[in-house]
Formats: structure tokens, sequence, C-alpha cells
């Protein structure tokens, strides 16, 4: 069974690839609550792109099993799973308890 | 111009234009991955076919997969893969409209969608689409096969908006005419007419898309992005 300590550690690594080629200044705060999509988001929708991108690539990795955060059911999610690094974690426990 | 050290991935490299794309990179030092729906018709060293549909994602993602696994990325993407028919819209089969749909536009959305993944993290890239006369000419019988390749350019500059900030550069070459099996299902005297009306009224030989390919995948055209080349003075 995956743990959301397991979960929230790819979506840190993928925040931390993201901070390797942001400027100093532009870096992100790799916390669970730090706002990734949304009007208070602190990266451009590029920046966040990029995030899901190595969230799906190195869950699918970690875990086993194609994670795909891109499709109908993710954008349609009421609270989107993008807000921040718990709401994609939660999103991607539910996903990971489908697959079991 | 030397491709040594660059992985370019070519759709529909079995045969036609897109075989003729594959050899010229495999000449010039490049490693070269070839998708199409068939086997391979290249036997080289640095030549690695893929069976892929491009039309079915699943297909495409698999195959992404496999890449992922054995080589560094793509460097140069070139959408190729096509099919056309051409026939009055009154009684075009919609099961023929739907396979121009899926493999000339859909598949090149997909194919550009994962290569793009591959130039992310090195910050460099060139996509080249492959577009088509019929797109500026809107030939009777092409309404289908004309609105994808429009769809092409149009995407392409689209992508060239996303990937810009990425080095990634996207383009399209409009080809024109040239012997083909695509073009041996028209009637030639029809081709010919619209030949005939071009500014410079005769066939695409290989070399006048080889051109305009070597200058959008040239380390100097990093600045040329979101551009249609129609060949022949189609415009």
């Amino acid at each position: 069974m995956i743990s959301r300590d397991e979960v929230l550690a790819v979506i840190y690594a993928a925040m931390e690839s993201l901070n390797e080629e942001l400027d100093e200044g532009s870096k992100i705060a790799v916390a669970a609550d730090t706002k990734l999509f949304g009007a208070d988001a602190v990266i451009d929708s590029l920046s966040l792109v990029s995030i899901i991108i190595d969230v799906e690539s190195g869950a699918s990795d970690a875990f086993g099993f194609p994670v795909v955060l891109t499709d109908d059911r993710a954008i349609n999610e009421p609270v989107s799973p993008f807000t921040s690094p718990d709401a994609l974690a939660d999103y991607m426990l539910i996903l990971a308890a489908e697959n079991e | 111009m030397g491709y040594e050290g660059k992985t370019v991935l070519v759709t529909g490299s079995r045969r036609g234009v897109g075989k003729t794309i594959t050899q010229h990179f495999l000449d010039k030092g490049a490693t070269v991955i070839g998708f199409a729906k068939g086997e391979s018709s290249i036997d080289h060293p640095s030549y690695h076919h893929f069976q892929v549909d491009v039309g079915v994602p699943a297909e495409v993602q698999a195959a992404f997969g496999q890449i992922a696994k054995a080589f560094p990325g793509i460097d140069i993407l070139i959408n190729n893969a096509a099919v056309l028919t051409s026939q009055y819209a009154m009684i075009m089969p919609p099961a023929a409209a739907q396979a121009m749909l899926n493999v000339n536009l859909f598949g090149a959305f997909m194919v550009s969608r994962e290569a793009a993944k591959t130039m992310r993290k090195r910050k460099w890239g060139r996509i080249i689409n492959i577009g088509s006369m019929a797109a500026s000419l809107e030939p009777i019988g092409d309404s289908v096969y004309a609105a994808t390749k429009a769809g092409i350019s149009t995407m392409t500059n689209v992508f060239a908006k996303e990937l810009g900030p990425l080095n990634v550069t996207c383009n399209t070459v409009g080809i024109t005419a040239i012997d083909s099996d695509m073009l041996a299902q028209l009637p030639r005297h029809k081709i010919e007419e619209i030949i005939a009306g071009l500014p410079v009224p005769r066939f695409a030989q290989a070399d006048d898309i080889l051109n305009v390919i070597d200058f959008f995948a040239s380390e100097r055209s990093s600045y040329i992005t979101a551009q249609t080349v129609f060949l022949g003075g189609v415009n």
C-alpha cells in the first residue's frame, strides 16, 4: 500500500527539479501547502505543467503502474488536485487505492 | 550540416516522403527512430523502428515509454505520417474522413505532446511538421485532408508559443506534390493541373523538402518558430 509520505516524496522531487531551473529569487518552498494552482499560485502555468509531467513520470516509476494526472477526471474534480502538494497527494492516493 | 549526436523521430518512416527524410538524417549521422503502422523498410544500424499507429494514443504513449528507457530523448521530431482520401464530401466515407483526422492531426498532436516532454528537460528541440499545399489551395475532394493540414499549421503555431520558453521551435513545411505512394492514389491529370498553376510549375523533388527541414532543424534557426514555409510558390 502506497503511503502519503511516498506520494509527497514524488511531488517534492518534482518541485525540487523545478527549483533547479528557476532563478534564485523565484525558487518555491517545497512544502505541502505551497500554492501551485489558482489565483494565489506561486508558479506560472508552464512551471505547473513541468511539475505535473515530472510527478506523472516519477509516480509511474515509483508505484509500478501508470499514473495519469491529465485526464478529464482530474480536470473535473470539484477541488483541483493541482492546488497544492497536499491536494495532489490526496488525489494520487485515490488513484493508488483504485489500482490496488 | 551533420546530425551526429542527435536523435530524430520521424513518423510515417516506412515509405514515401517519410522514408526519404529518415534516410537523409541517417546519412547525416543522426540516430533515427521511426514510427509506422507496418514493419520496417529501412535497414541501418542507427535506425530503430517502432510499429505504431499514431492515431491511437495508447500506442503512441506505449512507444514513448519504450523510447524513454533506451534513448536520452528526442531532439528533432518530424511529424510526417498522414493518410489521404480525396473525394467529394457528399460521398466521402465517414471512416476515411475520421482516419485523416486521427492520423494527420490528432496523431501529430499526440506525438508532439510526448516528444515535447523529452525536449523540455534539455531545453532544446525542433518540431517540424509536414503540411501541404492543400491547406492553401483547398482543392476539390480535399475537404478533410486540407482541413487537417491547415490544422497542422495552426497547431504548430500554438505549440511554438507553449514551447518557446523551452528553446523548442515548431514549424511547418507545406509541401507540394511529390511522386509518392500517396500521390499515386490521385488522378495524375488533376495533380498536373494544380502544379501548372503554381509559380514554380513542377513537382517537388526530395531535396526541396530536405532543404527546408535542414533550415528549420539547424542550430542557427533558434529564432525561427511558428512559421509555415510552402514550396513552389504556394502561399
